[in-house]
């Protein structure tokens, strides 16, 4: 466990210095603008409006984050051989892999949460009340980022890493709209029912993630259901990271 | 797998074998290391020398299980191959090392310092007196995307140090470092081996092998060619003396003696090849003729000399340096 740590810390303070929390200025720079320019408009509406860009922008810089990032988790030491004198010491390659995704989630972590803060003072500035449901969205958010990182490793050990880039884009994208995959036996007649329950299990549903309407709007989201998307997102989650194990202890590190 | 003795030496290498799949047809496949089978003794400071592409760093890439033999095994400190444990007592140096740009070298061993459970007062205190025995203590704090090759070699091997390790592997060490760098990394050498460490170090600079290895392996094309003690290896008695005359012109040598062998100019200089039996003779007819003997020097065989009438030249891909 001290060794894992040892790795998520040392990844923690690598997306700090390579300036991966910049983005934060991007999401600064949004909830001000937005601000500013909804004043005018009726208290129900700019709040809604704030609270779904502030999730919008959480969810589209989280992913890019989790997403790019992810990929060169691994695979750019890889490729610059910087974990070889690193694995001769006594740290596995299951641990080296582990710390590597928690540093990152850790990351993604800090990235949302400071988001979050951001999105409540944009609100509490405006005098449109602290809406604590809005936090329901932020955590359904963050276990996303969280399956998102999780195949990021996968395909970037397994592939290289253009391919990794693309495939987990495409597995993102996919995921997001999996009541397309739902429909595609209307769309393609031939298409054998077990093939569509395949694509379904295999392909990330991201939309079990995808709270932010429900809580702009003030659907209720009970904690049943965010109980489910947790044990969702762990299992998922869990899979794959194992298969990444399993990837990872085969690859030879030339 | 070998079986576990607590006698065994630092290092017993069985038949390891491994080749590299050739671009992504299957089947085919480019041996890289054949039948390696090697005993360090503890203490012993170890050279594996060969030519680039010779198996050196495939061997110590197999010792440190970053890749997975096609045969046969090791046992390293007691341990099998690519255990724990045996890291627990292992450092290493990569060839041409690369380490985080973000971080600085005190940060970075007290990372690897992490990895071997060290405590926070044991991790600072080591890595003030490796960057001090390296001689990057001055940069100590400076982030390493603004350091020079020569600089990252000296981390590296400050890096392989930190868990006082008792068996130390080195790939081409001296690569990058000036010539007080590579004098500082002999002394290093020479210092573990004092302590009690065993240093198994890959080069292809052959000088460094002879002033440091009390034991040699050379490998070409993935196989052992030649192994053991460098008085086993080279004949340390003298093969002939080179003399060195002025006030003699070529063609005054021919008739010289008949122990003679050749010569070279060395401007107004001669350099004669002659045979230790003959010395005496030939410096008398040096005198005879006008000349002056200005020196005399024994010939002993070099590991450079070994190699080029053991192997010839270099086969197509590789490399030998005499020097550097």
């Amino acid at each position: 466990m001290r060794r894992v740590a040892a790795v998520a810390h040392n990844t923690f303070r690598e997306s700090v210095r390579e300036r991966v929390l910049y983005n934060l200025l991007f999401f600064a720079v949004i909830m001000t603008v937005s601000g500013l320019l909804l004043g005018e408009l009726s208290i129900r509406q700019d709040a809604k409006i704030i609270k779904d860009l502030g999730l919008a922008a959480m969810d589209l810089f989280g992913t890019l984050i989790a997403l790019f990032v992810g990929v060169g988790l691994v695979s750019k030491e890889i490729e610059r051989r910087s974990l070889h004198p690193l694995l001769a010491k006594p740290v596995s390659r299951d641990e080296f892999l582990v710390g590597k995704f928690a540093g990152l989630g850790f990351t993604l972590l800090v990235n949302v949460g400071l988001m979050t803060a951001g999105l409540y003072a944009t609100l509490l500035a405006l005098r449109r009340g602290a809406d604590p449901a809005l936090l329901k969205a932020v955590f359904a958010i963050y276990l996303a980022l969280l399956v998102t990182v999780a195949l990021a490793l996968l395909l970037s050990i397994v592939t290289s890493t253009a391919v990794a880039s693309v495939s987990t884009l495409c597995l993102v994208i996919a995921g997001r709209y999996s009541d397309v995959i739902l429909n595609l036996g209307d769309v393609v007649p031939g298409m054998p029912a077990w093939a569509l329950r395949a694509f379904m299990i295999l392909i990330p549903n991201f939309r079990n993630f995808d709270l932010k309407d429900r809580v702009v709007y003030g659907d209720p989201v009970s904690f049943g259901d965010l109980g489910w998307i947790t044990a969702y997102a762990a299992a998922y989650t869990g899979t794959v990271i194992t298969l990444a194990v399993i990837a990872f202890r085969r690859r030879e590190l030339t | 797998m070998l079986p576990v003795t607590e006698a065994a030496p630092a290092l017993d290498i069985r038949g390891l074998s491994k080749s590299y799949r050739i671009g992504h047809l299957r089947g085919k496949r480019r041996p890289a290391l054949r039948d390696l089978t090697l005993r360090v003794p503890r203490g012993a400071v170890f050279g594996c020398l060969g030519p680039n592409g010779s198996g050196k760093s495939t061997t110590l890439k197999l010792l440190l299980g970053l890749i997975f033999p096609d045969s046969g095994d090791a046992v390293i400190l007691g341990h099998p191959m690519g255990a724990r444990a045996a890291r627990q007592s292992l450092g290493y140096l990569p060839e041409n090392p690369y380490f985080y740009d973000y971080l600085t070298p005190r940060e970075y061993l007290d990372y690897a310092g992490r990895l071997f459970g060290l405590s926070p007062g044991a991790r600072r205190d080591r890595a003030r007196e490796l960057l001090d025995l390296v001689g990057i203590t001055p940069a100590a704090d400076v982030q390493m995307r603004r350091f020079s090759k020569g600089m990252l070699q000296r981390l590296g091997l400050a890096q392989a140090l930190v868990n006082r390790p008792e068996l130390v592997f080195l790939d081409e060490p001296m690569s990058g470092l000036d010539p007080l760098g590579r004098r500082s990394v002999r002394e290093i050498i020479l210092k573990l081996k004092a302590e009690g460490s065993t240093v198994f170090f890959s080069t292809h600079i052959l000088p460094d092998a002879e002033t440091l290895c009390d034991e040699v392996a050379v490998l070409r094309g993935g196989s052992v060619v030649a192994k053991g003690r460098l008085d086993q290896i080279l004949t340390l008695d003298v093969s002939h003396m080179e003399v060195l005359v002025s006030g003699l012109a070529p063609p005054d040598v021919s008739g010289l003696a008949p122990g003679v062998e050749t010569f070279r100019s060395m401007g107004e200089r001669l350099v004669l090849h002659v045979p230790e039996k003959q010395l005496g003779g030939v410096v008398v007819a040096v005198e005879q003729r006008g000349g002056r003997v200005l020196s005399v020097q024994p010939v002993r065989q070099s590991l450079e000399d070994f190699f080029v009438a053991e192997m010839g030249q270099p086969a197509k891909g590789e490399a030998w340096t005499a020097g550097a």
